[in-house]
């Protein structure tokens, strides 16, 4: 695996009155990757992001985030952030808003209206910038926020839900972002219910239910489990042909041929008879699991194991 | 520093965007320039730019009690009552809600993930809200400035120490409202919390002097003099542990400078309106003189230091 930005282990949260909100927590974030953490309502998504981020303090947690152990406040000022919910001061302006987070975090007065500039066009808010927050729709101030959290060209970036409350587009302007953000080295933490975002954009994965961790791998390794092809006809498959492929153990269903296998080599042979008796190949398609499906099994064996 | 300026410059468009500000800021301008108003004529004092006149041979224009006069207007109705109480109110009710919208969800975070101290970002928030009131009283000293240089024909600059004292009575009790407000996030509570240890402070001095001129009075003739005195003298110990907002009002009058001395304090007005030599009240000067300055400001900031301590305490420690 590449050189980690975030590695951590044994990430406890109790808070008063004995709610364990992380029951020991580890995850490993590469360098250069998106890395998306799901995890149902109340699952400790946003405490495990405080936690890294100094919000909040842990009962108990070991690692690093970028080369320095986790709590260590300079290592922020290579960390970019966009809260869930974030609420600016509606009597900022967008720029000001982003030039609180360039202060905060030492960048220069000319720097900052030089990344701003930079920024406003980035998240599209391009002739807006001079205007007030309590002017703005909800999905401009988070691309306010998102700017907000890159002034400082960070090197690990946490986005916790950036689409709340942002259309289609926007929704695809975010998408974007984060993969220039990716394509520039920098490691993007995506904190989201939207299973179907997350899965557009995250190259890892983890699922966070009840505080616990009940799943982190690679997005190609997870969702690849169980994974089958399926072979579409024109017309039911022939007689014989159905036969000799029930007897080599695939499916048959009318038009429908379906071959389970983690690779497409035993699809070679099913195309290559069925091209032979002249049946006509209407779709040939890989079947994977969805994030949905894999974060629903995964939930719910949780469940099951409580 | 860097930090220091962008919380400041942030606290500044927060007050810039609270009518509360310009309310009292014109309300500050509006008796500023009532003070304005008041002028010296060859036979008495005016008020109102001429509207209203009162004949009094000791005011008139270029008399040595005019100067003493016109000050004493100032520390006593302007400083003791206006900015003592209703502006410092005011601006209590005004900054009240800077932490607690400080610590609102969504809003608190970005703060504190910046590489930052939590002990930095409060002491420079809490600094940040200080000018709301150092400002308010820095426009009415200035006003008073020029309206002492065009009334008096001298430039009178110990009219600025109503800022410092007028920021340190604000500070007393702007440090419980962040105490209540880090602590609860509510801002009625804070608010509430600030009027009563005002009321309790304020009540607590008057009682004290109460006893202090009774235990003087009673010196000679009573027997129970001497506990009198002891009861003062817990009424000061008890008053050691409250911040002295009266008091440190009244410092003005042994800070602002007239007739070429420091001090118009209460006891030479008394003598000087009854004709005597000004400054000839020695009794009197001493009861308003009975604590330095030292101890009235000292244990006030302990005060101040305390809660906002346990302020800081709890805002670095709580998980937000």
């Amino acid at each position: 695996m590449a050189e980690a930005a975030i590695r951590i282990e044994e990430v406890r949260k109790i808070y008063s009155g004995g709610i364990e909100a992380l029951a020991g927590v580890a995850i490993e974030v590469p360098r250069g990757s998106v890395f998306g953490l799901l995890g149902p309502n109340g699952a400790g998504k946003s405490t495990l992001v405080k936690i890294l981020l100094t919000i909040i303090r842990p009962t108990e947690c070991r690692g690093e985030m970028l080369g320095r152990p986790v709590g260590c406040k300079k290592v922020l000022r290579k960390v970019g952030y966009l809260p869930e919910h974030a609420r600016f001061p509606e009597y900022l302006t967008g720029e000001q808003v982003i030039g609180y987070s360039a202060g905060l975090c030492g960048v220069s007065n000319h720097e900052t209206r030089r990344r701003t500039a930079a920024l406003i066009g980035r998240v599209g808010m391009a002739g807006w910038e001079k205007r007030r927050l309590g002017t703005y729709s909800k999905g401009m101030r988070q691309r306010i926020g998102i700017a907000q959290a890159l002034v400082n060209e960070p090197e690990l970036v946490f986005l916790d839900e950036p689409s709340d409350g942002v259309d289609p587009e926007g929704r695809i302007e975010i998408r974007r972002i984060i993969e220039e953000l990716r394509g520039e080295g920098k490691t993007v933490f995506v904190n989201s219910h939207l299973l179907a975002e997350v899965e557009q954009v995250a190259d890892r994965v983890a699922i966070l239910a009840h505080g616990r961790l009940i799943e982190q791998g690679l997005m190609a390794d997870l969702t690849g489990v169980g994974r089958s092809y399926e072979v579409r006809t024109e017309g039911p498959v022939p007689g014989g042909l159905r036969d000799r492929f029930k007897s080599q153990g695939f499916k048959v269903q009318g038009d429908l041929i379906s071959v389970a296998g983690e690779n497409p080599g035993p699809v070679q042979p099913v195309i290559d008879d069925l091209r032979r008796a002249g049946v006509t190949i209407r779709e040939v398609r890989e079947i994977r699991r969805s994030l949905e499906d894999l974060f629903l099994s995964a939930v719910r064996n949780n469940k099951g194991a409580k | 520093m860097r930090v220091f300026i962008t919380i400041l410059i942030d606290s500044l468009r927060l007050l810039r965007a609270r009518a509360l500000f310009w309310v009292t800021l014109a309300l500050s301008a509006l008796v500023a320039v009532l003070f304005l108003s008041i002028g010296f004529t060859p036979t008495g004092m005016s008020g109102l730019f001429g509207l209203l006149n009162w004949e009094q041979e000791m005011l008139r224009a270029g008399s040595p009690m005019a100067e003493a006069a016109y000050l004493w207007v100032f520390s006593t109705f302007v400083v003791g009552m206006w900015l003592s109480w209703v502006a410092v109110g005011l601006a209590l009710i005004s900054c009240a809600s800077i932490f607690p919208d400080f610590l609102a969800e969504g809003s608190i975070g970005v703060s504190l993930s910046k590489p930052v101290r939590r002990l930095t970002i409060f002491l420079y928030k809490y600094i940040g809200s200080m000018m709301f009131v150092t400002l308010q009283v820095g426009v009415f000293a200035l006003i008073v400035f020029l309206a002492i240089r065009w009334r008096l024909g001298v430039w009178n600059a110990s009219v600025f120490w109503a800022v410092p004292v007028v920021a340190l009575i604000f500070s007393y009790l702007y440090s419980v409202v962040v105490l209540v407000a880090v602590r609860t996030r509510s801002v009625l509570a804070a608010i509430f919390a600030a009027i009563v240890v005002w009321f309790v402070s304020w009540a607590g001095q008057k009682g004290e002097e109460v006893l202090y001129a009774v235990a003087q009075n009673e010196v000679a003739e009573v027997e129970g003099k001497t506990s009198w005195k002891q009861w003062h003298k817990m009424s000061v110990w008890a008053m050691a542990v409250l911040p002295k907002t009266g008091e440190t009002a009244d410092l003005l009058d042994r800070l602002i400078v007239a007739g070429g001395q420091r001090g118009i304090g209460q006891g030479a007005m008394i003598e000087s309106m009854a004709g005597d030599e000004f400054g000839e009240a020695p009794e009197i000067d001493a009861a308003y003189e009975r604590h330095t300055i030292g101890y009235i400001v000292g244990t006030s900031l302990a005060f101040e230091a305390v809660l906002l301590g346990l302020a800081a305490w709890i805002f670095c420690r709580k998980d937000y």
